[in-house]
Formats: C-alpha cells, structure tokens, sequence
C-alpha cells in the first residue's frame, strides 16, 4: 500500500482533436468541440448539438489500425487509438512486470448493435451484421485492445456510468499500490449512440443549445463521444525503466450518494465525500488544492448538487474550477479518463481551461463562479478530477506534480 | 501489511434449491434448456413498490445481496461490489426495441434508467442507505470474478471491512437468440446432469446470483477462508497447468494438497478439452464440474464459487457432478478454475478448517 502511482503516457481522442496535443490546442484557445450533429443518424440531430469525432468509422479504423477492423465497433475504434498513444509515450513494454488494462465504457459497442439489431434476429441475416455479434458486450472493446496491445493478464472492465473510467484509474492506482501490478493501461471509451442520445433525451437533461454548467441559466448536457487512456505506474517501475513520469495519481475515492437512480442529494453527500476521500488519501489539505475540473454537465440537479458539496468542503475558498465538459460535451464512461488526462494537463502547461458560456452563478451558490477564460503561467500542483453518475456513483481523483 | 480473508456470509440464486442455505439436499435435473433460476420469496427484501420500477436481474441480484448480508450478520458492508456480464440487457433491449420502432419518438425514459448497467449495485447502496465503495464489472467470463478479486484485494491487501461482492446474470431473450445464433448453445432438448457426455459443441444456458461477504475476522468456527483470486485474459495460454502452478506457489502449497477442484466444462466437447491439463495436475483430488447444475453464463462462476464453497463446508460433492473420484471429504482445499470461452481464465483458492 506504499509509493506513488505515476502516469507515463496519455492518449486521447475528442471531438477536440485525434491526440493530446490536439486536445490541449483547442483547451488552449477555447475552441469547444460541440456543434451540431452531423455524423451520427438521428432525427434529433438539427436540434441537439453533441461533440462527435468528426471521422467516419473507416477513417478512424486507419487511424487506429488493428489487425482486422472490419468487426470492431466505433467505441473499440476510439479505445483502440487512445491506448495506443498512451503506450507509445510510455514506451511501454508489455512483455515485462504485471501489466494490467482496465477499461470502462457504459454502453460498449451500442453504436453497431443499433444499427443492425433489426437485422440480428432475420434468417438472412447477411455476413456484415452477424460478424457484429457479440460486439455490444462492455468487454468487448477491453479484450480487442488487449490483443491488439499484447496485453495478457489482469483485464478487466467497470461500468458505473459516468464515473466508469475514473473508477477504471483508480482501480489501477489501487492494484499498484497493493503490488499486485507494476504498471496498468486505465481509460475508457464510449461512441456516440443513438441509444444514449435518446435516453437522456427521455430524461429531458439535454440542453438544445451549447450547454453552460454553474451557470443559473443552465439547461441540461450535451452529449460527446471520446476515448482516453492512461499508462500508470509503479515508483519502482518508474526508477527501473528510467521514465519521465509526467504527473502522479495521488488520491482517489469512490462513493455512493445513495439518493435516487438517477438524480444527485441535494447537499451533495456522495460528492462531498468523494472529494473528501481524494484529498485524504493523497495527504494534502483543501487549501492545496491548486485546480477542480468538476463534474460540471450543465444539468439543474448536478451543478447545483455538485456546487453544494463543493461549499461544503472548501468553504468560502473553492479554488478555481472549470467543468472541460463545455468543450467536449458529457463523454460518457470515457470521461473521468478524458479528465484525468487534462487534469495532468494543466499542471504539465501551468494551465487553467475555461469554463465556457458561464455568465451567472447559480441562485443556490452565488459565489461560485468558474474560470471563464483559459489562463496560463500558473503554478499548479494538485487538481482534483470528479465524474459522478447514475447509480449515485461518484469518483473523484488527485492529480499532482510529480 | 497483509490480512486473512474470510467468507462470512454467502447466498445463491440458481436453478438449484440454493437460495438461503449453505449446501445442495439435492440437485435438479432438467430434460431442456437454458436451465431457470429457482425465484425466491422476493418481497421479503425488495419493496414490492420499488421492485415493480426495478429489471428482474436487479431483484434478483438485491435479494440475494441483502440475504448474504444478513446470513453474515452484516448491516452495513464496507464495499458494495457487483459482477454482471450482461448487466441490465433486459432493459436495453426494450429500449432498443422501442426506440427503433417509433423511430426516435415518445420514447419512455424508464428503460433507459434500468439499462445502466451499475443498476444492482446502485439499488442494493439505495435499499441500505449506503455510501461506499460502489462498483460494477462488465467483462463476460470475468464479471463475477473481478468483483470477488476487488473485494479480496480490499481486505487481503487495504485491510478493508465486510465486503459485500457477487455475480448476477439473467436470460434475455434477444440475447439468448445471440448466443444461438454464433452457436454457443445446444439445442433445446438436453440433460443437464449428462451435457459433458455429449459429442457436439455448445453449452447449456443458465442464470443466477450468488453473493459472498468476505472479512478479516470470521464470524463462525467453520467459515471457509479464501486464499486467493486471480483473473486473467489470455486466449494464447496454451497450458492452464503453468498457470495454477505459479497461483498455487505463490501461496505457498502444492497440487498435492488440494483435495477438490471444481471446474468450468459446460459440455462444449472442444472447448471442454482446454481442462485436460488441470485435470491431470490434480491426480488425487475429486474433481467436479460446476455448470451441469447451473448452466453456463457469464457470472455462472459465482455459482461455481458457491458450490465451491458450500463443498468445503459440507463435505460433500454431489456423485453427479463429479469427473474424477479421489479423496474423500471432509475437503480442506479446493480450487476452482474456470476458462470461458477460451480467454477469461479465473482461479479461487479456498481454504477449509
């Protein structure tokens, strides 16, 4: 249970941009990533903007390039690119120590089954759907970029909903710190879905404009598409293999608010408790805490829930806070990952992203108002990294300098 | 820092009469599959209001939670840790379903909220007013087992309290329509109790739960320990007997003293060839085949692990599961190893008396 947990390498891929440096430029110059839809086949697209990678399955199975692309789906596409990126960073070699994936998603490969589900059950069915099959299960996208990755061990995959890939790194910090690994590929994908896009519209939580979290005026989420992936590891890994080490996992806590299915406390207890939990276990106070990347979706029951705890924990001095959702929509079981990733960002470019849209705080908490422009030339240390999700899941990570 | 691990509590749901007791009178033959589970008396731990807005695999699995806790003698786990391959399929489908034929209108969000595949856990945290530890695995033959490696992990390793871990997995018609159609399943008309002398391929179906609490200190003089847990994804292992041998020497114990393993053969006659090597690492002990009861699924080796248990417990291995006679009970240890579908390989070591 001893010794730090560091990232050697991040990948990632958002409608921001195909890889980290491509994210950070557009976190950089406040270019957001939501806009209309214009690749997925909804008849909700002219009225709910979302944030797609803007490349056809074709095009990103080139990009990520596995042995045979033609059954994978978009979700194990993405998954697949980011992974590889945080492996080539690392210089990554799988064949030495306990090497682990763990990978999160919450609606696996949703976004072949629903195209072709109506055809699934047909006699007929022709070889293009069938060879589809069994592609929707979560593990699915796990055990390809294992293969790909050649990665033989401990894989695993969570889904706890919007928390899933934040639960998937701290899964990992957890099994280095026990020794039980001495390094952890840990991230998530999801691929926009008609499934998700018309669930949460069900829920009435999807905001028809670019959405605004903490800000009064709020009215739901957008919806993104993303994949990211971390390359975790031991200390000793670290001295053995002699590799920069760009950030550490440092704190991390997982909790239940144990509320209601889909909705969050009012006083943010579950929230309240993960941040809490964070800090505690990576030994630093509130007051150290140099950054938030919140939850921050824009819906009225999360910023107000999430702002509440945030009250709670950090008094009259919450630290400078920005919900990255407003470039890449609500990514789903990739979040916390997409997150970590530009959480260990901001301290790497002394950076604080904007908050986009934001014009007025909230009635419930008047003083919290986010970062409204990107800033840089800051000293950043720690950030704390929160996903919360249905189930009254909620997770949130410490990163730190190294 | 490194503490013992012991199973306090356990319960299991499966087309056995399981539910609510520590050993098998006597085991069920069915003429057809997939084999059903046995359905409890539910209302005693799930509201009948809030069960109506509930999937059934989420009553399912919350009953069989809530009674392992209370059979532990547990209010109130330090960890809420839940295994499911499929999750709540049932309520995708029927999202699915609805979504594609009223193309995208009026479209009723209660299935979408029971889909989320964390649904158990998060209703088991609701029914207790819990505010740990909440996670939930998705990895086919890895389901179940990641969530007992999670729990086993917190308390061998991180000293953690009263884990509550389990597997559960329900039929659903669509993808039980799945599975027939990539030729994972028999035909209908089988005899669970003689699948592994069948000659073709494919398994028998089957569903269930099963729960365990696991904790430092035990509870009663004869609770069973459990030694180790391991999961791997590796479909090029070429020879499973490498593999529990560096499980077994890392806890310090030879195959010779393993008195029973039970094993992962769902009658699939090529893929049950993958278990030839464990068997002959085992020349003495009684081995037995686990899924003629429950049916082969995804979670199907928390079932597994249950019967492991409950064996240990008992003494006892029912004559019609068993592949091999070798020493008699009472068991002191048992291994259980599962292979699913060629790739996802678990290993429970437990410990008797």
């Amino acid at each position: 249970m001893e010794g730090s947990v560091h990232i050697l390498g991040m990948g990632v891929i958002s409608a921001l941009g195909n890889n980290v440096e491509e994210n950070l430029h557009a976190l950089l110059a406040e270019r957001t990533g939501i806009g209309p839809i214009t690749r997925l086949d909804t008849r909700h697209r002219d009225r709910l903007p979302a944030a797609e990678v803007k490349m056809d399955n074709a095009t990103l199975a080139e990009l990520a390039g596995p042995a045979d692309p033609r059954s994978w789906t978009r979700t194990a596409l993405l998954a697949l690119i980011a992974a590889r990126q945080a492996v080539r960073q690392a210089d990554l070699a799988t064949d030495e120590g306990r090497v682990g994936l763990i990978s999160a998603t919450t609606v696996g490969g949703m976004d072949s089954a629903e195209l072709i589900y109506p055809q699934f059950f047909h006699d007929d069915a022709p070889e293009e759907v069938l060879r589809f099959l069994g592609t929707h299960d979560p593990g699915d996208h796990s055990e390809r970029v294992a293969m790909e990755l050649d990665i033989q061990g401990l894989v695993t995959t969570i889904s706890t909903a919007c928390s899933s890939s934040a639960n998937a790194i701290m899964l990992g910090a957890r099994l280095i710190r026990a020794g039980r690994l001495d390094v952890a590929v840990v991230g998530g994908a999801d691929a926009l879905s008609r499934f998700t896009v018309n669930g949460f519209n069900s829920l009435m939580i999807l905001d028809e404009r670019p959405c605004t979290p903490f800000d009064r005026d709020r009215k739901g989420l957008n919806l993104g598409e993303a994949a990211a992936y971390l390359v975790i590891a031991s200390e000793r890994y670290v001295h053995q293999h002699g590799m920069p080490s760009l950030a550490r996992v440092s704190g991390y806590a997982n909790t239940n608010d144990a509320f209601h299915a889909t909705a969050s406390s009012p006083e943010g207890e579950g929230a309240f408790l993960a941040m809490r939990g964070a800090l505690e276990l990576a030994g630093v106070a509130p007051e150290d805490i140099d950054h938030i990347n919140v939850h921050g979706t824009g819906t009225l029951n999360n910023d107000a829930s999430e702002g509440r705890a945030l009250e709670r924990l950090f008094g009259d001095r919450v630290p400078p806070f920005s919900s990255t959702k407003t470039f890449t929509g609500h990514t789903l079981g990739a979040a916390g990952a997409v997150e970590a990733v530009y959480s260990a960002l901001a301290i790497r470019e002394g950076a604080m992203f904007a908050n986009l849209r934001f014009r007025d705080p909230l009635e419930e908490t008047p003083a919290l108002v986010p970062v409204l422009h990107t800033r840089t030339g800051q000293r950043i240390r720690h950030v704390l990294s929160s996903s919360f999700g249905f189930g009254g899941n909620n997770t949130s990570l410490v990163i730190s300098a190294r | 820092m490194s503490w013992p691990v012991h199973i306090i509590g356990t319960s299991c749901i499966s087309p056995q009469p399981s539910f609510d007791r520590d050993v098998l009178e006597e085991v069920v033959a069915y003429d057809r599959h997939p084999l059903r589970a046995i359905t409890p008396e539910l209302k005693r731990y799930v509201d009948p209001v809030r069960g109506r807005r509930m999937a059934r695999v989420s009553r399912f699995g919350m009953a069989c939670a809530l009674n392992a806790l209370e059979r532990a003698g547990v209010k109130e786990p330090g960890g809420i840790i839940v295994g499911t391959g499929l999750g709540c399929m049932e309520s995708t489908e029927r999202f699915l379903e609805t979504m594609i034929a009223n193309d995208e209108m009026m479209v009723n969000p209660t299935a979408f909220i029971q889909s989320t595949h964390n649904a158990v856990a998060g209703q088991i945290a609701l029914a207790l007013k819990s505010r740990v530890y909440n996670y939930t695995y998705l990895h086919k033959g890895l389901s179940f087992t990641s969530a007992l490696f999670d729990a086993f992990v917190q308390v061998r390793d991180e000293g953690g309290r009263d884990l509550l871990a389990g597997g559960a997995d329900i039929i659903t018609e669509d993808h039980y329509a799945i599975q027939r159609r990539t030729g994972s399943l028999k035909g209908e008309q089988v005899h669970n109790l003689e699948v592994l002398r069948s000659r073709d391929r494919g398994a028998i179906g089957g569903e269930g739960s099963a729960f365990f609490v696991l904790d430092q200190r035990p509870r009663h003089a004869d609770d069973v320990r459990l030694l180790d847990v391991d999961i791997r994804f590796a479909p090029a292992l070429p020879d499973a007997a490498e593999h529990l041998h560096t499980i077994l020497d890392r806890n310090g114990v030879g195959p010779d003293v393993i008195d029973l393993v039970v094993l992962g053969q769902n009658g699939d006659v090529e893929a049950d060839l993958a278990y030839a090597p464990a068997m002959r690492l085992f020349p003495r002990a009684t081995i037995a085949a686990y899924k003629l009861l429950s049916g082969d699924y995804y979670t199907a080796n928390a079932f597994g692990t249950w019967y492991t248990w409950s064996a240990l417990r008992s003494g006892r291995v029912h004559p019609e599961v068993r592949l091999q006679e070798g020493r008699k009970g009472p068991y002191r240890r048992a291994l259980l190893y599962d292979r699913f579908r060629g790739g996802d390989h678990s290993v429970v070591l437990m410990e008797y008396g």
